[in-house]
């Protein structure tokens, strides 16, 4: 009886991660594209520490930083994956919003400001722990972009 | 046909390419995956946690990863008409135990001697 | 140089990989590969733990059995009449590998079992709730099929392994958070199966054992007959995870060898001794 309930838990949280999850991840990516496009024209790059920038006047620092939590469904298979090993694909497409969210974030910000290049931008993501004393994987991705805004 | 335009694709962590001069650029360029070993090389790893030594199942594991890293970001930089990659970075976070994310990004260029 | 700016195109860092069919197939492969390694396991730690020597299940026994001994009854006659039932479903001539002791334990749970070592336990409650013979007779006999069937070492091979199997799969994962669920749950399914063929085991010798010493097999379902009563429709549901299977099942089982073998099951009812519903610290009444 026991080993029932534990599966029925188990099975709804599954259940309730799935669909939010592809729910929140297709509507992410909806506003993702469409924002690429708007913002296509200002180009970022990460060279420029060793360029002679010619016209430009003003430079300044802009950052952009998200952090998007998994769900319970992408937990269950990456742990799945652990054991079976070779691409974590659930993973993937978390890791490629959160990057491609704060990248934009950092360019709206710069055009905001004006902003005709985004030079020398870096990024970096870290994990910040799980949910519900799992000392497991990631409860959440953060990703945060800088670069130097010119113009 | 596309693997041969790939092969041709300079790779730097320089601003530029040495001897040539950069025509246009296409903005940033990334690649990334996540991989997992299979739990046999996991308990092999808390086995060596005891001995020492190199851990050859991870380090195989992170070879992979960069190698498909650079593999996605230079399709990404074929794909916008680039021949170079310039001022490569790399980067990982660990976003779960026995996985390995690495994160390779760059600028996609088209370089002329 | 100059800027062009163009779309990069999605699916080179995201692998197009259905989640479910990609949660499928993993939940699958893991799922089987336990099976199969508690299967092969469990195979491997019953052929060893049958090997064991009788000086040694002695000794395992006598130290598994002290916490359920607290609540012993000694000095009482019903001890006595329980040791002669059991003795009498064995076949004249033969032995058990151990000697059996039985003990009477005063608890209001019924229930009777057989542990490592040829130790029978009997519950005062059992005692108070059968109305024949026949039916105390068949809950000892199927205890006795446990013990010659080495049940009660092989469950215990069983368990060591398991937890062997856990505790590493422990080192290799253990930062893997709602996972340990699976795999234990998985090897706990496969382990009530078992159980589940070696009670259906037990039955079989036991009501050989029953219909040899009365010539007939009447009366001694009554106990499950009763059981299989008060069993709610929930557990109907739930069968799979119980260790034993539900009495009715049994019930039918039991009927079934006894056509398939012959064996007459109408016939009257050998009584139990008046004595035997009351005790050094309960007052005889009138015994039905």
């Amino acid at each position: 009886m026991d080993a029932l309930v534990q599966i029925l838990f188990f099975v709804v949280l599954l259940i309730l991660g799935y669909f939010w999850g592809r729910y929140f991840e297709k509507r992410h990516y909806k506003s993702i594209l469409e924002r690429e496009k708007n913002t296509l024209n200002i180009p970022i790059v990460n060279f420029g520490a060793k360029q002679s920038l010619i016209d430009v006047q003003e430079a300044a620092l802009f950052a952009g930083s998200v952090v998007i939590s998994i769900d319970y469904f992408k937990m269950i298979s990456a742990a799945f994956r652990n054991l079976v090993g070779g691409r974590v694909t659930v993973y993937e497409s978390l890791l490629d919003r959160g990057r491609r969210e704060a990248l934009l974030r950092m360019k709206e910000d710069a055009i905001k400001w004006g902003a005709n290049q985004i030079l020398n931008v870096r990024l970096e993501t870290a994990t910040i722990g799980g949910s519900s004393g799992n000392n497991s994987g990631p409860g959440s991705i953060e990703v945060i972009a800088y670069g130097t805004g010119v113009k | 046909m596309n693997n041969k335009k790939e092969k041709n694709v300079i790779l730097t962590t320089l601003e530029g390419v040495p001897g040539q001069t950069i025509m246009e650029h296409y903005g940033l360029v990334q690649g990334s995956t996540i991989r997992a070993k299979h739990i046999g090389k996991d308990i092999m790893a808390s086995f060596k946690n005891i001995v020492g030594g190199e851990l050859k199942g991870y380090t195989e594991l992170l070879q992979e990863s960069r190698k498909e890293a650079l593999e996605r970001m230079v399709k990404q930089a074929t794909e916008l008409g680039a021949n170079a990659v310039v001022n490569i970075r790399f980067a990982t976070s660990s976003v779960a135990q026995g996985a390995a994310e690495l994160f390779a990004y760059g600028t996609a260029v088209k370089v002329e001697s | 140089m100059k800027y062009i700016p163009k779309k990069i195109p999605e699916g080179i860092n995201v692998t197009s990989r259905h989640p479910l069919l990609n949660f499928a197939y993993l939940l699958g492969t893991v799922v089987a590969v336990s099976i199969f390694i508690f299967v092969v396991l469990g195979f491997v730690a019953e052929w060893l733990v049958i090997r064991v020597s009788p000086e040694t299940e002695t000794q395992i026994g006598d130290m598994l059995v002290q916490p359920a001994l607290d609540k012993k009854i000694t000095d009482d006659k019903r001890i006595q009449y329980i040791e002669e039932l059991l003795n009498s479903l064995l076949i004249p001539g033969e032995t058990t590998r151990l000697p059996l002791q039985v003990h009477l334990i005063n608890n209001d749970v019924i229930n009777a079992a057989i542990t490592v070592g040829g130790h029978v336990l009997v519950h005062t409650a059992l005692l108070e709730t059968v109305k024949s013979e026949n039916e105390l007779a068949l809950v000892l006999g199927h205890e006795l099929g446990h013990f010659q069937a080495h049940d009660p070492l092989k469950s215990l091979g069983r368990s060591l392994v398991f937890l062997t199997v856990s505790s590493i799969l422990g080192v290799g994962m253990s930062q893997s958070g709602g996972l340990p669920k699976i795999i234990p749950l998985t090897s706990e399914l496969t382990n009530l199966n078992y159980s589940r063929i070696q009670e259906r085991a037990a039955d079989i010798y036991g009501f050989n054992r029953v219909v040899k010493h009365y010539g007939h097999g009447g009366h001694s379902l009554d106990f499950f007959e009763r059981l299989a009563k008060g069993e709610s429709k929930l557990q109907k549901v739930s069968q799979y995870f119980l260790t034993h299977p539900l009495s009715q099942d049994r019930i039918n089982d039991l009927n079934a060898e006894a056509a398939k073998q012959g064996w007459k099951m109408e016939e009257e009812v050998t009584p139990l001794p008046q004595w035997l519903h009351c005790s050094n610290m309960k007052p005889c009444e009138q015994a039905e």
